[in-house]
């Protein structure tokens, strides 16, 4: 198995739009989450989201722009400032070589609301010609391969909120064994239409409005979390043989060392102590590392009663006595649940964590909980606590779990 | 505005083709138009000149065909004269 470095980061996302900005902001815990002011957003219970400063007419024509759904324009425009970080010049050859492996949990919402909207709002049958293309889960990564001209798999992994998760994992499996020489890798996601907000409010597990400052609703491991907020947005990472990037003179913001993806098969919607610590171990076995190697977290952390108990668990069941030393970041705090992106978005804070050697905080964590007793490095970043090696958790509605194990460049 | 106008005003706004390359025997193929583009183009022209394209598969390749399709259907429907090839249907409804 070849050793995989990542090379390049692009981020379009409610932190910021660079890997610089998004660091910051995640460092300093300033918070992407507000209050949400779109039409109908009276008829919703907690009116939150963690939205993305972004005009598609500032990046696409409009012949272009009619056919991408924020979803695409995101995944677009992200793989552009990715491969441009890269600086990877590649030939016709490698374009074959080369896949996109692209993680999204509900693809083109906003075009699919709008869509019912004429049909049964309107009751007209005046559909647009486009709606399938913009609405097709597959149109994100389709338009990636069609930019830069990639010829390699391009695939889209849909398991709910580990889909970039497993999108990054199976990218570094393809590469790690040689089967493809680059790859982008990541997610995508664009839920912020009211059906989706509805759809995810019916389910009683959104956080209600924080009363002193709606930033702060989503609180990770907190005695009052109240549970989960969306976000939109996207971020890639472009992957290549550590080999390759070296000689080429490329930055390497740290290496991808393993994958677990394992399946709960237990609850659709519950997560599990077992199936998620299986996950764990699964990606430690997979990057040859015992628990006691491991030196951070990313955790799933979503901010929900059900997840952030069951996390813990599972870290502890993982972990042993060791547990409560090992810094646990959640960072979803701050930039929301990015769905189908988080785990792609996660995995690009956690490598730039592991570049400045910072565990990244965990905000609104005012409320210990009993039940939540590890280091979750509550409210101020940690210099000198990521160490060399990170894993970011993602679990899912569905039960896939991914874990990526990471390690720091240096 | 003429049709030719009205709808090289469309082709200029909205796919950013370049107006001296709107000639009336300039090909839909050589605009960048295919059938997926035709489709696009053929719902907002239904929009712009209020009008229902019946379903029925007519081949049109010019610009200029276009342009008298659409005066055709303008024609037939401002005079309520109905032909079998100009006829707006809605779905199931017989001539």
């Amino acid at each position: 198995m070849r050793r995989i470095a990542v090379t390049g980061i692009g981020v379009v996302s409610p932190l910021g739009l660079s890997p610089q900005e998004v660091f910051e902001a995640a460092r300093a815990g300033r918070s992407g989450i507000h209050r949400l002011d779109i039409p109908g957003a009276h008829r919703l219970a907690a009116p939150l989201a963690a939205s993305v400063h972004f005009d598609g007419s500032e990046h696409f024509e409009p012949p272009q722009q009619r056919l991408l759904d924020r979803v695409s324009q995101f995944a677009v425009v992200a793989a552009r400032r990715a491969f441009a970080d890269a600086q990877c010049d590649l030939t016709d050859i490698e374009r074959e070589r080369t896949g996109v492996f692209l993680g999204t949990g509900m693809g083109g919402t906003l075009s699919m609301d709008d869509g019912y909207q004429t049909l049964y709002g309107q009751q007209s049958d005046r559909i647009k010609p486009m709606m399938i293309l913009q609405g097709m889960h597959n149109a994100p990564a389709g338009w990636i391969a069609i930019e830069h001209q990639l010829r390699g798999p391009a695939l889209t992994y849909s398991t709910a909120c580990s889909s970039s998760g497993v999108a990054i994992g199976e990218a570094w499996l393809r590469l790690a064994s040689g089967a493809l020489d680059v790859a982008i890798a990541g997610g995508s996601e664009a839920p912020l239409s009211l059906g989706s907000l509805k759809a995810w409010e019916a389910m009683h597990t959104l956080a209600s409005v924080d009363a002193t400052d709606p930033a702060t609703s989503c609180k990770p491991f907190s005695k009052n979390r109240s549970g989960m907020v969306l976000g939109e947005g996207a971020a890639l990472v472009v992957l290549e043989p550590w080999e390759r990037a070296l000689a080429r003179g490329a930055t390497l913001y740290g290496e991808i060392i393993g994958y677990g993806l394992t399946t709960d098969a237990g609850h659709i919607a519950r997560p599990s102590v077992q199936g998620q610590a299986a996950a764990i171990r699964s990606a430690l076995a997979s990057a040859g590392l015992s628990a006691q190697d491991v030196d951070s977290i990313n955790a799933h952390g979503t901010g929900t009663q059900a997840n952030d108990s069951v996390e813990t668990s599972a870290i502890k069941l993982v972990f042993g006595t060791r547990a409560n030393r090992v810094p646990i970041s959640a960072t979803k705090a701050v930039h929301g649940h990015l769905l189908g992106a988080a785990g792609a978005l996660e995995c690009v804070l956690s490598l730039l964590a592991l570049q400045h050697n910072v565990a990244l905080p965990t905000m609104h964590l005012q409320e210990p909980d009993p039940q939540c007793d590890l280091d979750y490095v509550a409210n101020v970043a940690r210099l000198g606590a990521a160490g060399q090696t990170m894993l970011s958790h993602s679990f899912a509605f569905g039960g896939t779990n991914a874990v990526l194990a990471l390690r720091a460049a240096g | 505005m003429t049709t030719v106008d009205r709808i090289r005003t469309m082709l200029v706004q909205d796919y950013k083709l370049a107006p001296d390359s709107l000639t009336l025997d300039a090909r839909l193929e050589d605009l960048g138009i295919d059938s997926l583009g035709m489709a696009e183009l053929v719902f907002n022209i239904e929009d712009a000149f209020a009008l229902s394209v019946p379903d029925t598969a007519v081949t049109l390749t010019t610009l200029g065909e276009v342009v008298g399709f659409i005066d055709d259907l303008i024609a037939a429907r401002d005079s309520e004269v109905t032909a079998p090839e100009v006829l707006s249907l809605s779905a199931g409804q017989a001539p």
